[in-house]
């Protein structure tokens, strides 16, 4: 447990010192790595956890993010103040679509989340409601400010952005190691067993679905407060697809190595810059190569440790 | 501004300016209704037609992700642009001008056979790159590795040809309209179908006849147990890396031939109504594909044309989700528990 | 070893004291991945290629001109990067982008950066309605485009109009304003009004649901990719409507796709093209560049790039230096009629092209582009 504070504390130190030798461009590089670790950690708990096969993260994302700016265009309401609504949107969207969804195998729940995130995708570009803006997207979100202190450069919204995804990991360290998220991988280990030892298989899934979309519902938040603007092309299926190749690439279940596949799958195209139009080429490249090396994820999640209960002199425990 | 659709039940009535005595007598409304009526079948018809023709490039697609699902349960995502490769090197072949003494239908076959037999060789040397290393590895792991062999195989066709359309040399397939009960449908279109439909066939044979086929069979349901029986199943994992692709090749250059302009982003929509096609025709099963393709087609097409144009692409997906909850597995598709 | 590192070195240092300043940096955003990677290729080659000539002329001001070209991918996110990424590298001004809402993503930095944003294909109306000081477009607005599709379909005594556009924000935006132009005129009705899904190939749906619809006239106002094969599918019909594009279909690889017959009568607004302008420049411009590339520009907006990287070049001259404010000035209120690529450039205050530069085009049997009286 120690050992773990300290390299939480020494990656976070790391990190805030990080802006004093990075220009504003590399900044906003980490800036993008951080959002996309929010998103992923909490992909990361329906896909990770508990072995769900999730390929249309992007709609809540997608939600989140729309109901910050139209609720901060239109009523007025500071953006960072929506945090917590942003999270609810998502997620009893995520609870209404998932609620008859839930109990489909694998690839069919695959296909399924692709579905949903397109359908959002084109409500969206169709100005459904008339109040997405379309194609167009909403603009002039307004900045954010916290204490009355207005967030503008790169550098600032480092701090804000890096301190939500340090709580982030914080929270989700803690569900792992709580019953819910003992139960959520015993489900993805063996359902019929899960099933067989009281586990209502059916409600946890729910929550790890519901907890990961609204999360990635306040990652859409502050993604509309950095941006200004948001439109539906932000929300395609390929950010689903980086999203679930940040999971599996980094180590599916393991936080550590959900966030250094952040660093690689945002990062490394902005590495590749100096290829031109053969970036993406060579990302591809590099995505097949790490993942035929490090075959279970680059950092993958270890077996669970327990401490072993004081030793009882009646056999009343198992 | 009157809305469309009071507009269309107004057509027909004569306007009050052109009324005049020299002019032709109004319409009784029976007489209308018979007009409406004989357009709106004649409509149907059209529009289920150019569903079919759709669906039978999509279930040609779906035979690859099928197959592949169904020995090794991987969702191959660069499957869709190695249709995308198979039209450019049709674009590549038709370009080199050496199929031109051949005549109209035996310069297509041969064609078609070269295209086919590259994209073989490519699926391939891609199992033997990006999957092969993978398949003792989590089943996620080798999705994250097709999905960075499809962003690779894309920009290397982007690269190769550059990202201007391609446009095919104009006028290879027929270009005549036929009369099908009285409606004109261009011939291309049914020959797109049937050459949809002889392809699946000539697959569903091979599978259900032929030894290899029964090997192929073997190894989907269980791959530990088909090698018990002597069976090689790396062998057959390459065949089947072979097979689908050729068939999504043959796609591609099917796409090339007949709408003439190719692109290299063009898999990504193709192959995600394809991936859709197999699902909704239980992932696995041959004859399912086929017939997950071909109503996702018409689908589409009904939806766009009754319900909304700009939807098309929702709808098509809120009637796959529709038919899941009520059948998990597809259509076809055998209810199996997870884990046993 | 070590001796000659140390020489090269020197010699660096040598040359670059010897080179009183660094080359003048003026930066590109495009996209050169992602679907429209095509306008972004061919605006980093029309670019390109007229810095090679600054560069032969002996450069502005004595100085040389380098173009930094970056990659936006088409997307919000990944052009917001790049603008930061342009910033620090110290440009004094930058070509694009494309998209509309991938521009609007970008105009916060280069505005807070003191960077000239001369965009080329972003024609949405509200980028020029927040009055930057550094933002300018060489491509008109939407409404401006409007105004002479709507006259267009007057003039031709069209009664009953169907318009399709894609839902990209730019045809969205074009065939809103059409036919909110089109609305206030009693003699036409629109009698069709949808979206296409682009990048898609059989729209063999769409026409049958308009063809029902019975217009003596469309307007499809997306891409020229879209645009080609409607009008082959339609001429495979045998439905003989006439059919008009918006500036976004004025590209050769048309007339390739839908094939001579089915691209004929096709008519499309567009600013006028190189080979239509009086200007010398022009037509030697296109002279090189198809001696360059084999073949002429295709896309207007790659054209439009370049027009906005020369007037950036007569900015430089005019300032006597890489000072963006001095250059902002200038570009607003002293550029008069510049001989442009695509005509005539002047800016206005809000950083908008003025002046009429729209033309109507039509396609002959031959596959050419004839300018209408």
């Amino acid at each position: 447990m120690k050992q773990k504070i300290v390299i939480f504390a020494g990656t976070g130190a790391i990190l805030a010192a990080l802006p004093l030798v990075l220009n504003a461009y590399w900044i906003d590089v980490l800036n993008n790595i951080g959002i996309y670790a929010i998103l992923a950690l909490s992909l990361n708990l329906i896909v990770g956890h508990t072995g769900l096969f999730n390929l249309g993260h992007a709609a809540f994302y997608a939600v989140g993010a729309y109901t910050a700016a139209i609720l901060n265009t239109t009523c007025h309401i500071p953006v960072l103040w929506l945090l917590p609504v942003c999270g609810f949107t998502a997620g009893l969207f995520a609870l209404l679509v998932a609620r008859p969804i839930i109990h489909l195998r694998g690839d069919y729940l695959c296909i399924v989340t692709i579905g949903v995130g397109e359908i959002v995708r084109i409500a969206l570009i169709n100005d459904v409601f008339g109040i997405t803006g379309g194609a167009n997207g909403i603009f002039g979100v307004s900045r954010p400010s916290v204490f009355g202190f207005a967030l503008r450069t790169p550098l600032q919204f480092f701090y804000l952005i890096w301190i939500f995804a340090g709580v982030t990991v914080i929270l989700f360290h803690l569900l792992e190691y709580s019953r819910v998220g003992r139960a959520l991988n015993y489900l993805r280990e063996d359902e019929v067993a899960a099933e067989g030892s009281g586990i209502n298989t059916a409600r946890y899934k729910l929550i790890a679905f519901v907890l990961g979309a609204a999360w990635a519902g306040m990652a859409g938040n502050i993604y509309a407060a950095k941006m200004s603007i948001i439109s539906p092309e932000s929300f395609s299926f390929w950010e689903s697809v980086l999203m679930f190749s940040i999971v599996i690439l980094g180590g599916s279940g393991s936080i550590p190595g959900v966030l250094i596949g952040a660093f690689l799958i945002t990062g490394l195209p902005e590495i590749f810059r100096q290829f031109a139009s053969a970036r993406m080429l060579i990302f591809g490249a590099a995505m097949v190569a790490m993942m035929i090396f490090r075959t279970q994820g680059l950092l993958p999640a270890g077996p669970r440790k327990y401490r072993l209960p004081p030793l009882a002199s009646e056999g009343d425990k198992a | 501004m009157p809305k469309s659709g009071k507009l269309d039940s107004l057509r027909y009535w004569p306007r009050k300016d052109r009324v005049d005595s020299t002019g032709p007598p109004p319409f009784h409304l029976d007489q209308l209704k018979i007009v409406n009526r004989t357009k709106f079948m004649e409509q149907l018809a059209l529009q289920l037609t150019n569903g079919l023709a759709v669906g039978g490039i999509y279930a040609l697609i779906a035979l690859g992700y099928t197959m592949v699902y169904g020995v090794l349960k991987l969702i191959n995502f660069a499957h869709s642009d190695l249709f995308t490769l198979g039209a450019y090197l049709g674009f590549t072949l038709l370009a080199s001008h050496f199929l031109t003494g051949m005549g109209p239908f035996w310069g297509t076959v041969i064609l078609a056979l070269m295209v086919m037999g590259m994209i073989a060789i490519v699926g391939a040397l891609l199992d033997r790159v990006a999957y092969r290393p993978l398949r003792e590895s989590p089943r996620l792991s080798a999705v994250v590795s097709a999905l960075g062999a499809s962003i690779f195989l894309q920009n290397a066709i982007m690269l190769v040809y550059g990202a201007r359309y391609q446009v095919y040399p104009q006028d290879i397939l027929p270009r005549m309209a036929m009369n099908i009960l009285g409606i004109q449908v261009p011939l291309v279109r049914v020959l797109v179908l049937c050459i949809s439909l002889a392809m699946m066939g000539g697959l569903y044979f091979f599978i259900q006849k032929t030894k290899v086929g029964t090997a192929i069979r073997a190894a989907a349901i269980d791959q530990g147990a088909a090698r018990l029986m002597g069976i090689d199943v790396n062998r057959v994992i390459l065949m089947v890396f072979m097979v689908g692709p050729a068939l999504g090749g043959a796609a591609g250059l099917l796409v090339g031939l007949y709408y003439g302009q190719i692109n290299f982003t063009m898999g990504w929509g193709y192959g995600l109504k394809a991936f859709t096609a197999a699902i909704l025709g239980g992932i696995g099963n041959i004859p399912g594909a086929m017939l997950g393709g071909l109503l996702l087609g018409v689908i589409e097409s009904l939806g766009a044309a009754y319900v909304s144009l700009a939807y098309k692409d929702a709808i098509a997906f809120l009637v796959l989700i529709l038919i899941l909850i009520f059948r998990p597995t597809g259509l076809l598709g055998e209810r199996v528990a997870e884990k046993v | 070893m070590k001796k000659s590192l140390i020489l090269v070195f020197a010699m660096c240092f040598i040359a670059s004291t010897a080179l009183a300043a660094g080359p003048i940096k003026i930066g590109l955003m495009g996209p050169m991945t992602g679907s429209w990677a095509s306008e972004g290729q061919e605006m980093k080659q029309v670019v390109e290629l007229l810095a090679e000539e600054v560069n032969a002329k002996g450069g502005v001001n004595g100085q040389k001109v380098e173009v930094i070209s970056e990659d936006d991918g088409g997307d919000p996110r990944t052009a917001a990067l790049a603008a930061q990424r342009l910033a620090t590298l110290g440009v004094v001004a930058v070509v694009g982008t494309y998209g509309s809402a991938v521009t609007e993503a970008t105009q916060n930095t280069y505005d807070e950066a003191k960077i000239i944003q001369i965009a080329n294909g972003s024609t949405a109306i509200r980028l020029t309605e927040k009055n930057l000081k550094y933002f300018f477009r060489t491509c008109p607005r939407d409404d401006e485009q409007a105004k002479v599709a709507a006259a267009t379909i007057r003039k031709l005594n069209i009664r009953k109009v169907a318009i399709l556009h894609d839902n990209s924000t730019y045809a969205k935006g074009l065939a809103d304003e059409t036919k909110g132009l089109l609305g206030k005129d009693k003699s036409v009705e629109i009698v069709f009004f949808d979206a296409l899904t682009p990048k898609e190939q059989d729209y063999t749906t769409i026409l049958t649901k308009m063809k029902g619809a019975n217009p003596d006239f469309v307007f499809f106002t997306g891409y020229y990719g879209e645009a080609g094969l409607l009008l082959k599918q339609k001429r495979e019909m045998g439905w003989n409507v006439p059919f008009m594009g918006g500036d976004a279909t004025n590209n050769p690889d048309l007339v390739k796709v839908a094939g001579k017959e089915g691209a004929a009568g096709f008519y499309f607004i567009s600013a006028p093209l190189p080979k239509d302008l009086p200007s010398e420049e022009a037509k030697a411009f296109l002279a090189t560049f198809s001696k360059k590339h084999g073949n002429p520009p295709g896309s207007i907006y790659s054209v439009l790039a370049g027009d906005g990287f020369r007037v950036t070049i007569a900015a430089l001259e005019q300032a006597k230096a890489a000072d963006s404010g001095k250059m902002a000035d200038y570009l607003h209120s002293g550029l008069k009629d510049y001989p442009g690529l695509t005509g005539k450039i002047s800016f206005n205050e809000k950083g908008d092209r003025v002046g009429e530069v729209y033309k109507v085009y039509r396609v002959n049997p031959e596959g050419q582009f004839i300018l209408q009286p």
